[in-house]
């Protein structure tokens, strides 16, 4: 009881992390106050509950697959929004910013976290609450939750730490390659859940690399859960999980490339004031 | 001619039946897998291979388990006396391990793909 809590809280955790790490570097890059993240987690912990609270009914919607169908378009909303925090927030971290860009940076970060959280945390509520209905399980679960939960808050650190480390110009474009694998991730997960739930047709599996990297083994079960490392992915998977990188990539281009007439507009507007 | 076209019209539309409502009565072919004292019934389910079977999962257990298989590639939250459907294949012959992630000591069990 109390590794498996240590493994599952840490899964759930790992992809939430990573999001976390690399919308804060964006955040320090910007020289934006963190508080954001405090108001994610806390908004992300209430919407994990009620998720949670009312998974039950919302299991038995479009007969029986409204779990699958929710979970996809949290997935979705997260991959329109990351793509919309790409192409206007990820280009220009250097040029001055206006209250007004800054307010729309806080609420794409925070409907991101919060809506990761809503998802991954709904499933800790519920085997938790789960486990604490029995007193014999009611110790090792909450103590391997607590180091679950620990480890993963600390690989967060690790890549925050990690990314900040690196090089100035190597921050961003690896912050934006992090984003865009955490998009192609939902898009690829979507798929998946869709194709589970009979609202996508089979797709017929590409390869198979459970042989070299089995998907039960610790680095196998790590990289599921923060990229969404499959080892037996279907055509539809493979295909929507590149357009997601892809469509994150070419949405960061084009703040890339709005840098130059960006500043040129901010500094006519400051002057006449 | 009129009555031949009604008549071509007729057996088009019955033969639209015929294929059509054998596709509805036949439809996904239904397998129940049931949860209690966190293992399941049956362990083992035998399907035919290249068919999809929608999976109903009924878990008699007050507290909530998840289905996971890495081989299906599914994982779903079945809460407490409740029940849920996945769905699963086509698939080719072999044998497909799943288990119950929040009691993955008990909660074991297998598809097996078998060529008909």
């Amino acid at each position: 009881m109390f590794l498996n809590s240590v493994v599952l809280i840490l899964q759930e955790i790992l992809e939430a992390a990573l999001l976390i790490s690399v919308l804060l570097v964006f955040t320090r890059l910007r020289s934006i106050r963190p508080f954001w993240a405090i108001a994610a987690i806390a908004s992300g912990a209430i919407g994990a509950y009620f998720f949670a609270h009312h998974m039950a009914s919302i299991s038995e919607w479009f007969d029986y697959v409204g779990q699958e169908v929710m979970n996809a378009f949290i997935q979705l909303a997260i991959l329109f929004i990351l793509a919309i925090f790409s192409a206007k927030y990820l280009g220009n971290t250097h040029s001055p910013h206006s209250s007004q860009m800054n307010r729309g940076f806080i609420v794409c970060t925070l409907l991101l976290v919060a809506l990761s959280l809503t998802r991954e945390g709904s499933e800790v509520f519920i085997y938790v609450g789960g486990a604490l209905g029995d007193p014999s399980h009611v110790q090792p679960t909450l103590m391997g939750s607590v180091i679950g939960a620990g480890i993963g808050i600390s690989v967060g650190v690790l890549i925050y730490y990690g990314l900040l480390g690196l090089p100035t110009k190597r921050i961003s474009t690896s912050g934006l390659l992090l984003l865009s694998l955490i998009g192609g991730n939902m898009a690829s997960q979507a798929t998946l859940l869709l194709t589970q739930a009979d609202w996508l047709p089979y797709s017929r599996i590409l390869w198979d690399t459970s042989s070299w990297l089995p998907e039960n083994s610790i680095l196998g079960r790590l990289l599921y859960a923060i990229i969404g490392y499959e080892a037996t992915p279907s055509l539809f998977q493979v295909f929507s999980y590149a357009t997601g990188i892809l469509l994150i990539f070419l949405c960061a281009q084009f703040s890339f490339r709005k840098q130059p007439p960006m500043l040129i507009k901010q500094t006519s507007t400051t002057t006449p004031q | 001619m009129q009555n031949i076209v009604n008549r071509v019209a007729v057996l088009i539309v019955g033969m639209g039946f015929v294929f059509f409502g054998h596709y509805a009565v036949a439809g996904t072919p239904v397998i129940e897998l049931t949860i209690k004292d966190h293992l399941f019934f049956p362990a083992t389910i035998e399907i035919p291979a290249n068919t999809k079977i929608k999976l109903l999962v009924i878990n008699l257990d007050p507290t909530a388990e998840e289905f996971e298989s890495y081989e299906l590639n599914r994982e779903k939250v079945i809460l407490g006396n409740r029940k849920g459907v996945i769905f699963i294949g086509p698939l080719p012959p072999g044998e497909y391990p799943f288990f119950g992630e929040f009691y993955p000591k008990t909660a074991q069990g297998k598809v097996v793909v078998t060529d008909q």
